[in-house]
């Protein structure tokens, strides 16, 4: 599986939506083929071994937001529905659940990625993050949301303070429009855009004052 | 002495941020859809695949033996008739979500497909298959004011055009549904995506014959409801059964596709109008024929005329069955209709006279109507900031080349008053705590800051030294929060409670400070005696020893009102080569009496404007005529604004001291409601032709420009 490094791409800030999809897991997904669940896990650590088959159940471990969390996985399980259903960690929400809405929006390997369509399995041995892990003091993202009021239901606001918390790791001084491109892989149904533009700009500056 | 808003509000009226803004933007928040009770099962949903169909065989068991599976229910019976792709079939319950999905899959239905009709026009032609009984289409009767017939025989200019509306879904981000867990045989709680805990709570204590007592909803948080989420619903009942039968809790949340099929939509508009009015630009008639479709279900009327004085109209609707999911109320249900409907001819008309288009409206506002002199001052507001005069150029006139630009105006009205039998609780606490109580729930519009704010003010305290406890159905009788009435109902009550348990806290404590009652007041979280500063606002609450103050809000008269209006403006580009419409500015002046909390207000007027800029731009349910099938149930072909799509917005709050003595409004619906229309306008001012469907989309800007040239040749 191709990594992706915004960094090195067209894109000065964050992951476009182009690049989100390219960084899921549904380019993962095709590589995984036929074989018994174990030896098929080992083989997708060794990764780009060929095809493999998992099927039935595997345990695998996930260091998420800096703990290991051993769990019981299918190996068609989404990286989404293991850390909601299985390690109760709901910040990251299911809203299109096919990489359209970024309300799944995680953070895997320092890069932001639709959660709903990356499978569990391949992030064995990666980093994950997600909002909870995020600073809530003054320098943090969340509260540049919470004061501008970036969010009103706020059921997609988990995932734009991700694709921002991402997109300020890797460009810290973005511009107005680098924010809106950098965030165009979000959906909100309430509205909340003018909130969050706003927000992802005062962060930028806060995270300066850190 | 009457209750009274403060005369001189330090908070109210102000920004403050949402004493739950936090805990959601830090994923920290849990939602309905969040919670997971030991040992929960998670349900799947069958549903059909098919418009229109009669179940011919309904097998569940080969369901109940697949692996993890522990519940199967099938909710429609055997020979039962599906009106539509997504209607319910059964449900599975199992250990993993995974799992139910398999299971779901393996229930075995025999389907006999039957005819369907999913668009209005198949549903309209003839010798379409009948769907309903007694016709695919029933007309309402007409309604008449005046001879409208006659009124435009006589007029000096009369248009006539045909404008339409798609079918849009609500797209609430948290799906419908609920998670539920008996905690005895007869006593349920259910964490349920709702706009009406209260009636989920009535709704499933009678489903499972219960005293409604024994049921507790809570509804911390909710992701987005829009008009959509009053019930349990079935699959809501069907959660709770699961539940039962498997003694475990169950989450049951509906998938992507089904919560565009089955989940609700605003019904779509078509109508034809004829609008006359005498040379000098005085509206003299109005005859429009309209319908639209409410899916299976009716209810797709909306009002027209809208806003302005038509002295004579005639107006007859008709239901269009389709084969397709139940409209449900979706954000000032009708409202976006008529307006855009009733703009767009009001707009084709100022063309044929030669008048301004603002002019025009202005001139046909009701005359003695107490609305009439606040549309006029917002109108007058509004255009400046768009720079109406400075930049509009008449329609057409927007130059030669591929980009064009163009303005637009449409103007709106809504109720929003509150009802009057909803209560708020306040305590205070000898530790100095202050809990609000009402069973109302937060869809995102801010109530539960709204009422921190209203008790923080009256207490002397801040905001968040409020504990304002919502969305639990065992709490006083709180709003169902639909049709902009939230926080009419709520703040009185809330007021009154918080300056009952006030004086209340007076009463108690002026013996023990040798002092009376009257002696005493709040501010900046100290107790003033005679106006002078003395101990702490906890210190003053310690003096209740082991006493509590706890008492009932009402709503007295006076602190709330109805009816409010505005005005929205839209600055559009549009690339004559493509289609491609993109919204430069949006304009909202928008009224809504006592504002509370003007930061939730700016997002609501926004949030207003972008749904509507969705519903102007990019959103329509589009059904596939040969398989009856939803062909974009998803959020990709469903298109909505992403951060790109943004206009600058300017808001303007209406407010002048007049408007703030009118009391509480509403203000989530109204500001949604013309942006389309304006948007609409907007474009054609840009490029010289109606385009007289909406979305506006390419493809019916280029048809609307093809058509146009096609005339032109015709002509030549
Ligand atoms: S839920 Fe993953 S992108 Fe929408
Ligand atoms: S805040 Fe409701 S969808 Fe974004």
């Amino acid at each position: 599986m191709r990594k992706h490094d915004p960094k090195n791409g067209e894109e000065p800030g964050g992951a476009s939506r182009r690049d989100f999809l390219r960084g899921s897991g549904l380019a993962a997904a095709s590589a995984v083929l036929t074989g018994a669940a174990t030896t098929a896990l080992d083989e997708a650590r060794a990764a780009d071994d060929g095809p493999k088959v998992l099927s039935g159940e595997v345990e695998i471990t996930l260091k998420v937001n800096g703990e290991d969390r051993k769990t019981t996985v299918e190996p068609r399980s989404t990286l989404l529905d293991t850390l909601r259903n299985r390690l109760d960690v709901t910040g990251p929400k299911r809203v299109c659940d096919r990489a359209s809405c970024g309300a799944c929006t995680a953070i895997v390997d320092g890069d932001p990625v639709y959660s709903c369509t990356t499978l569990a399995v391949t992030c064995q041995g990666k980093t994950i993050e997600t909002v909870e892990s995020f600073d809530v003091g003054e320098q943090g993202v969340p509260h540049a949301f919470h004061q501008n009021d970036g969010l009103m239901c706020g059921y997609c606001t988990p995932g734009f303070v991700t694709a921002c918390k991402a997109l300020l790791d890797k460009n810290p001084n973005p511009t107005l429009d680098e924010v809106r491109r950098g965030l165009d892989g979000n959906i909100c149904r309430c509205g909340t855009y003018i909130g969050v533009l706003q927000a992802a700009l005062d962060a930028a500056k806060a995270m300066k004052g850190a | 002495m009457d209750l009274t808003w403060p005369e001189k509000p330090t908070l109210i009226g102000t920004k403050v941020p949402r004493l739950d803004g936090l805990a959601k933007a830090s994923g920290r928040a849990k939602y309905p859809s969040d919670q997971l009770p030991e040992g929960t099962l998670f349900a799947v949903m069958l549903y059909s695949p098919h418009a229109h169909a009669k179940i011919k065989t309904l097998d569940v068991k080969p369901a109940q033996g697949m692996p993890g599976v522990k519940g199967v229910v099938a909710i429609a019976k055997e020979g039962a008739t599906l009106r539509y792709q997504g209607d319910d079939v059964a449900a599975v319950a199992a250990v993993t979500e995974e799992q139910a999905r398999d299971a779901a899959r393996a229930i075995k239905v025999e389907y006999e497909v039957l005819p369907h009709v999913v668009t209005e026009p198949q549903a309209m032609a003839p010798g379409a298959p009948e769907i309903v009984k007694g016709g695919n289409v029933r007309k309402g009767r007409s309604q008449d004011k005046g001879k409208a017939d006659e009124e435009l025989a006589k007029a000096d200019v009369v248009v006539e055009g045909k404008y339409a509306l798609p079918v849009i879904t609500h797209v609430c981000l948290e799906p419908h549904g609920l998670t539920a867990k008996w905690e005895a045989a007869d006593k349920l709680t259910v964490w349920s995506s709702t706009q009406a805990v209260q009636v989920v709570a009535g709704e499933l204590a009678e489903a499972f014959q219960i005293p409604v007592a024994n049921v507790t909803v809570l509804t911390d948080y909710m992701g987005g409801g829009f008009g959509s989420k009053f019930g349990a619903d079935v699959w809501g009942r069907t959660a709770a059964e699961l539940a039962k039968s498997t003694g475990k809790p169950v989450k049951l949340f509906l998938d992507r596709i089904q919560e565009h099929l089955a989940a609700g939509n605003r019904p779509s508009a078509t109508g034809t109008l004829k609008l006359g009015a005498s040379k000098d630009g005085k509206l003299v008639g109005l005859i429009a024929e309209t319908h639209g479709t409410g899916g299976s279900r009716g209810g797709s009327n909306f009002p027209l005329p809208y806003v302005y004085d038509v002295p004579a109209s005639s107006r007859s609707h008709s239901d269009v069955f389709v084969n397709g999911g139940g409209a449900r109320a979706m954000r000032a249900p009708g409202h976006p209709q008529g307006c855009a409907l009733m703009e767009a001819a009001m707009d084709d008309l100022a063309e044929k006279l030669g008048i301004d288009p603002v002019q025009l409206r202005l001139m046909n506002l009701p005359p003695n109507d107490p609305r009439t002199p606040i549309y006029e001052a917002e109108v007058k507001i509004g255009a400046e900031l768009i720079g109406w005069t400075a930049n509009r150029k008449p329609r057409g006139k927007n130059g030669d080349g591929p980009i064009r630009k163009g303005y637009g105006v449409a103007l709106h009205q809504w109720g929003g008053g509150g009802t009057r039998d909803k209560k708020v609780s306040c305590t205070i606490t000898a530790d100095g705590t202050v809990e609000l109580k009402s069973a109302t729930q937060d869809l995102g519009t801010g109530i539960r800051t709204v009422l921190a704010i209203i008790a923080a003010e009256v207490l002397g305290l801040k905001p968040t030294d409020v504990v304002s406890n919502i969305g639990n159905s065992t709490f006083p009788p709180g709003q169902a929060s639909g049709g902009s009435t939230t926080t009419a109902s709520m703040a009185p009550p809330c007021l009154d409670a918080a300056t009952k348990a006030r004086d209340a806290l007076f009463a108690k404590i002026a013996p023990a400070l040798g002092a009376t009652p009257a002696d005493l007041s709040l501010k900046g979280g100290r107790l003033l005696i005679e106006g002078k500063p003395s101990i702490s606002w906890k210190d003053a609450c310690r003096k209740l020893g082991t006493a509590s103050i706890s008492e009932m809000g009402a709503t007295p008269e006076g602190l709330a009102s109805t009816g409010v209006g505005g005005c929205q403006f839209a600055e559009v580009v549009v690339d004559v080569e493509t289609g491609v419409v993109r919204v430069k500015k949006i304009v909202a002046v928008q009224d809504s009496g006592l504002i509370i909390d003007r930061l939730t207000w700016d997002s609501q007027v926004y949030g207003g404007g972008i749904m509507g800029l969705n519903y102007g731009l990019f959103e329509e349910r589009i059904m596939d005529p040969t398989t009856g099938v939803m062909l974009n149930p998803d959020m990709e072909l469903y298109k909505l604004a992403g951060a790109t799509d943004v206009p600058e917005i300017v808001l303007h709050a209406y407010e002048p001291d007049d408007q703030k003595a009118r009391g509480v409004i509403g203000i989530g619906e109204p500001p949604t409601i013309g942006t389309a229309a304006a948007i609409g306008n907007a474009v054609s001012n840009a490029i010289g032709v109606r385009v007289p469907e909406w979305p506006m989309s390419p493809r019916n800007v280029l048809n609307a420009l093809a058509a146009a040239s096609k005339d032109q040749e015709g002509k030549a």
